[in-house]
């Protein structure tokens, strides 16, 4: 695919689409009035972004903004929403610091700041794993293997086989390895090593860790991918100059394939974090994020709160926590560290622009 | 493993050569790191999707028995009662259809909006834009409760209550894929129809629409697996005696309803499996160029 | 995943129902049974075509029997037979999709089926509050009458919502056998014997008792247990209606459980342990002679059933093999010893369903017909006059005990509600993980019970 190839070559990916996007395309059909032009012109954008924007207004945006008013209201979700009662932003200081009557917020924070901040920590904890552990793993798994060898096909296959599978699939698939006697269990201590007393996925301490394994388990495959096809994209000639010079396998690696890839893995490490803060399927499946929240995610902490205790003013709240989280993400990111990236972009537009 | 050859298509001929290089100058001792790593890395992956289905093979006695014992004798009976009851492929055709029509909704309207805003000149084109990429930001799960009760309002039920919300869910990922993918296609593109007096409309029509296949190809393929993987707005949305169920929904009312039986339940999510593993082979190349495209966003 | 079948197709429990249901309410006068009331009264033969939607909760089990869904089928073929102009489009759903999701969503959304199951109790309050029921109380009077006190449940502020079909108290299930091989010789009374009974068992390396804590509620239900006998019956009672937790007694409850905890009378696992998915649930442990004992309501004896061949000598020696127990007194407490934790089934209208949605409903839960569903389905009926259609041998015996209760509670979090009850859940599962305490339960419920 030429985006990888061209994010291979240190191009900058993100960008590269948003420069040549952006860039003009001065040429117009010849006609002979340039006012009924323009209004034709009109009209054709319309017609074509037209179905695409009132979809995705009516099922997208205004529910979203239906969830934002209802964050502010106190509702039973099961009634009707015309018995809510306006109650400003107190759902959000309930979240955040135990609401603000000095008389409740102990008991209040225990009841719901604490649950949230530890779904909070969860979706950190997460983030911060990706890039410390699936990251590396990833990393080291796509540099060892970008080689020519008998089945390397068959192997990237396998290894993204299972971001493709339902969450419902692979979740029942690993309650039922993770069975307290279950092959895993049996396995672990067939090797003479202990097991959580509690269970793996329920333990206070361990259930987070089984969590972040069925996680990895599921989409590690997509950062492998990826940097494979990034990898392929890094010019040979390079790597053999440095050969040739006396650089060891790993001295290619750091000095020239890990920078090269540097932009898909900027790109992968915004997927990650974005998917990360939102995670949700997985961890409800599994057992509605841990029976004492141990790997709830905001996302579970607000269907738990919206559907079991249909507290929806509340659990909209969440929403709108979850997703004001996700832009500042997005927005911090491509502001600290794909600007990079951005400003190659630029250069590559301008020198473009000479070009033609 | 037919599709391993496809992805040959990464390696280029001359690229084979260098390879072969760098292989020798790294010494060849070195494939059997790779080698290890392939195989430890195919283990975990493919480890537990086996046991689940050799696990359907056998009885419920033989796994309390022995958890990580194999088939003994081979147990048949699991796989052929999902198989010959009508549920389960009736379940699976739901699955199939819902899934077709989100992939065409969303290739057809995404590809629309993505043109004008690849290749026209107006004002607010970014801002739509910057709109669609801030859908990311919006998953479903957030929007649920107001979506469900939008959908009442509008009396889309069943099928059509699947299909429309997750055609618009799919729209930003689709849109941020297509418009890079249609404003790469060369301006001479353009100078030429206008030329031979085609119109914009026509324009789209005669030379993107060829063009863009595999671009909508990638996308539809994405919406498809979305859709086929969907679990909570069928579990909300699908109510009523006729309701279309879909897999994923099989597969836990199937776990609902057969508590006692382990191996049964085995069986069930791993044939729930087959179809999306089927269709990835068929479409690995698609799936990952449409993620890399993604990535691009 | 875990899927809370607590009323699954085939539930049952012993005759007596009535007897305790009588005692279950204040005014809860017991009148002759009168004639079953039919559909043919007060529907007009030939009137407007009408079409009455049913969700009810009758699944298939895991053997594809659904003896329930059929029964309720027949009894909506027989009563179209006998008003044509009447059509009944029945949907079936698994409980707890039914319960949190599905009724909740179509009642809000104004499509709501005509005749749908009601558990009574906090949430029937709220669909009442809402607007979302038909007032039951002079259409259907005599029936009210008929049924006694076990209509209590479906009645808010002096009025009726909805009829049950039939009502059931908990206990703990034992297999004899095992309590044999431990030498235990009496059912425990007291948590004294409870706890001799759980250290033989263990010195015999038997687990002594399961539960299901990944699931949440069967957790919890020891923690109702234990707040039924430290709790007086007006405590809890006007607990239900104000929200207030602020008697020492819910904090009393939370530290006998930790206590009880302390002797470790649980398996292994025991909080990633599920209730009745596979044979290391809690239902499968006891089923197969792992574990002695499990505190479980009166639908339990089927779960255990589908963990057998299937083959009518399993399923008798299982019930040779099945006691059953009230759960034991305390030490203290304002609580009666011998009151006892109880759930039902019932059935209410949508408001703006049609007339004959009533006249169906008293249908169903005539007394023919509640005598038909417990031969043909084996449920607990609550009309008085249907009680001797129960022939399940471990259900009657059941019934001889649980007909000593003093009284019968709703499940506590049916009582409070679905917020209240579910911050109490979430609490209790605390103490069992060993992440929170008895204070912690009383603040989550009081914190959920301020919000709303």
């Amino acid at each position: 695919m030429t985006a990888l190839e061209a994010s291979g070559t240190g191009k900058a990916p993100a960008v590269d689409a948003k420069a040549s996007a952006a860039g003009d395309h001065p040429v117009t059909p010849a006609t002979s009035n340039p006012r009924r032009d323009a209004r034709r012109k009109r009209l054709e954008i319309a017609i074509f972004v037209g179905p695409a924007l009132l979809i995705f207004f009516t099922f997208v945006v205004f529910p979203m903004v239906m969830a934002a008013r209802y964050s502010l209201y106190k509702w039973d979700s099961r009634q009707p929403f015309e018995l809510a009662e306006f109650i400003g932003l107190d759902n959000y200081t309930r979240a955040l610091i135990g609401g603000t009557d000095p008389e409740t917020q102990e008991i209040f924070w225990k009841a719901y700041a604490e649950p949230f901040w530890n779904a909070v920590g969860n979706n950190g904890q997460i983030i911060v794993l990706s890039m410390l552990i699936q990251l590396p793993v990833a990393m080291i798994v796509a540099l060892v293997l970008n080689r020519k060898f008998a089945g390397r096909s068959s192997v990237r296959l396998i290894i993204f086989a299972p971001y493709v599978l339902a969450e419902v699939t692979a979740g029942l698939m690993w309650m039922m390895l993770l069975d307290p006697r279950g092959p895993v269990t049996q396995m672990i201590q067939g090797l003479g090593l202990p097991t959580p007393s509690q269970g793996w996925l329920e333990d206070p301490t361990w259930g987070f860790w089984t969590f972040f394994f069925i996680v990895s388990w599921k989409y590690i495959g997509l950062a492998i991918i990826l940097f494979l096809a990034g990898l392929a994209g890094v010019p040979q000639e390079l790597q053999e100059a440095a050969s040739i010079d006396g650089a060891s396998w790993w001295q290619v690696q750091w000095r020239i394939n890990i920078p090269l890839i540097g932009p898909t893995v900027r790109v992968w490490a915004f997927l990650s974090i974005i998917g990360s803060i939102q995670l949700f399927d997985m961890a409800w499946v599994l057992n509605k994020g841990g029976s004492t929240g141990q790997y709830s995610t905001i996302a579970t902490l607000m269907v738990d709160i919206g559907t079991q205790r249909n507290d929806g003013g509340y659990a909209s709240a969440l929403a709108i926590i979850m997703f004001i989280f996700s832009m500042s993400a997005a927005l911090a990111y491509m502001a600290l560290i794909m600007r990079r990236d951005t400003a190659n972009g630029r250069t590559r537009k301008a020198k473009k622009g000479v070009k033609a | 493993m037919t599709t391993a050859t496809t992805t040959g298509a990464t390696v280029s001929p001359t690229r084979k050569g260098a390879s072969r290089a760098r292989a020798q100058l790294t010494g060849d001792s070195s494939i059997y790191i790779t080698i290890f790593v392939a195989l430890v890395a195919v283990a975990l992956t493919l480890g537990p999707i086996i046991y689940l289905g050799l696990g359907g093979f056998r009885s419920n006695g033989q796994i309390a028995a022995d958890p990580t014992g194999l088939p003994d004798p081979w147990v048949w009976q699991n796989y052929w009662n999902i198989l010959t009851n009508s549920t389960f492929w009736r379940y699976t055709l739901n699955s199939l259809i819902v899934a077709g029509a989100t992939t065409l909704g969303v290739v057809v309207f995404g590809t629309m909006a993505a043109y004008p805003l690849a290749r026209y000149q107006f004002r607010g084109r970014e801002g739509v834009f910057i709109i669609f990429t801030a859908g990311l930001m919006f998953p479903l799960t957030v929007a649920i409760f107001p979506l469900f009760l939008l959908l009442q309002d509008l009396g889309l039920k069943g099928m059509w209550g699947l299909v429309v919300p997750q055609v618009a869910f799919a729209l930003p990922v689709t849109v941020i894929i297509m418009r890079p993918f249609l404003a790469a296609l060369p301006d001479e593109l353009e100078e030429a129809a206008f030329m031979d007096g085609l119109t914009r409309v026509g324009f789209f029509f005669r030379m993107i629409l060829p063009l863009a296949k595999p671009g909508m190809v990638t996308v539809g393929v994405l919406a498809f697996l979305g859709s086929w993987n969907a679990y909570l707005l069928p579990l909300v949305i699908l109510t009523g005696r006729d309701a279309p169920k879909t897999l994923p929904l099989g597969v836990t009312e199937f776990q609902g309803q057969n508590a006692s039986d382990f191996a049964g339940i085995m069986a069930y999510t791993f044939l729930a499996m087959i179809p999306a593993l089927v269709f990835f082979l068929m479409m690995e190349r698609r799936i990952v160029d449409g993620l890399s495209g993604a990535v691009k966003g | 995943m875990a899927s809370m079948r607590k009323t699954s197709a085939a539930v049952a429990f012993a005759a007596s129902a009535a007897l305790l249901l009588a005692a279950c309410s204040s005014d809860g006068t017991e009148t002759d049974p009168t004639e079953s009331a039919t559909g043919g009264e007060t529907s007009d033969a030939g009137g407007e075509p009408v079409t009455l939607t049913w969700w009810h909760n009758a699944v298939a089990g895991d053997n594809g029997q659904n003896d329930l869904g059929d029964y309720w089928q027949s009894l909506a073929d027989a009563y179209t037979a006998e008003n044509p102009n009447v059509t009944i489009e029945i949907e079936q759903i698994q409980n707890e999709d039914l319960q949190r999701t599905r009724i909740p969503l179509a009642l809000q959304s104004g499509d709501a089926p005509d005749l749908f199951q009601a558990w009574g109790g906090g949430e029937l309050a709220t669909q009442v509050e809402s607007g979302y029921l038909m007032d039951l109380t002079d259409t259907l009077a005599d029936d009210i009458s008929r049924l006694g006190g076990g209509v209590a449940p479906w009645q808010y502020e002096g009025s009726t919502y909805g009829l049950p079909f039939q009502f059931g108290v908990e206990g703990v299930w034992y297999r004899e056998s095992l309590f044999e091989e431990a030498g235990i010789t009496e059912e425990p009374a007291t948590m004294a014997d409870l706890g001799d009974a759980v250290q033989k068992l263990k010195d015999a390396g038997i687990t002594p008792i399961a539960v299901g804590a990944a699931d949440g509620w069967p957790a919890a239900h020891w923690w109702y247990n234990f707040a039924l006998r430290s709790c007086s019956q007006d405590v809890i009672q006007s607990a239900g209606t104000s929200l207030d937790f602020s008697d020492q007694c819910w904090i009393d409850a939370g530290e006998q459980l930790e206590e009880f905890l302390g002797t470790e009378p649980f398996q292994d696992q025991f909080i990633s342990t599920v209730a009745q998915t596979g044979a290391t649930s809690s239902a499968g442990l006891v089923a197969t002679g792992e574990a002695a004992m499990e505190l479980m309501g009166h639908w339990n004896v089927f779960v255990y059933e589908g963990f057998t061949d299937g083959s009518e000598e399993a399923i008798d020696a299982l019930h040779d093999d099945l006691g059953w127990f009230p759960m034991p007194a305390t030490d203290g407490g304002a609580g009666d010893p011998t009151a006892a934790l109880g759930g039902g089934d019932g059935f209410a209208c949508y408001v703006d369903a049609p007339p004959e949605c009533a006249d169906f409903l008293a249908f169903i839960v005539s007394d023919e017909n509640q005598a038909g569903a417990a031969e043909a389905a084996g449920i607990l009926p609550v009309a008085p006059a249907a009680a001797e259609a129960v022939t399940n041998p471990v259900l009657v015996e059941l019934s001889q005990v649980a007909g000593n209760a003093a009284y019968v509670q709703l499940w506590l979090d049916t009582t409070f509600g679905t917020n209240v009850g579910g911050a109490m859940n979430d609490g209790i599962v605390g103490i069992f993980a060993g992440t929170g305490d008895a204070q912690d339960v009383v603040d989550l419920m009081t914190a959920a019970a301020l919000t709303q």
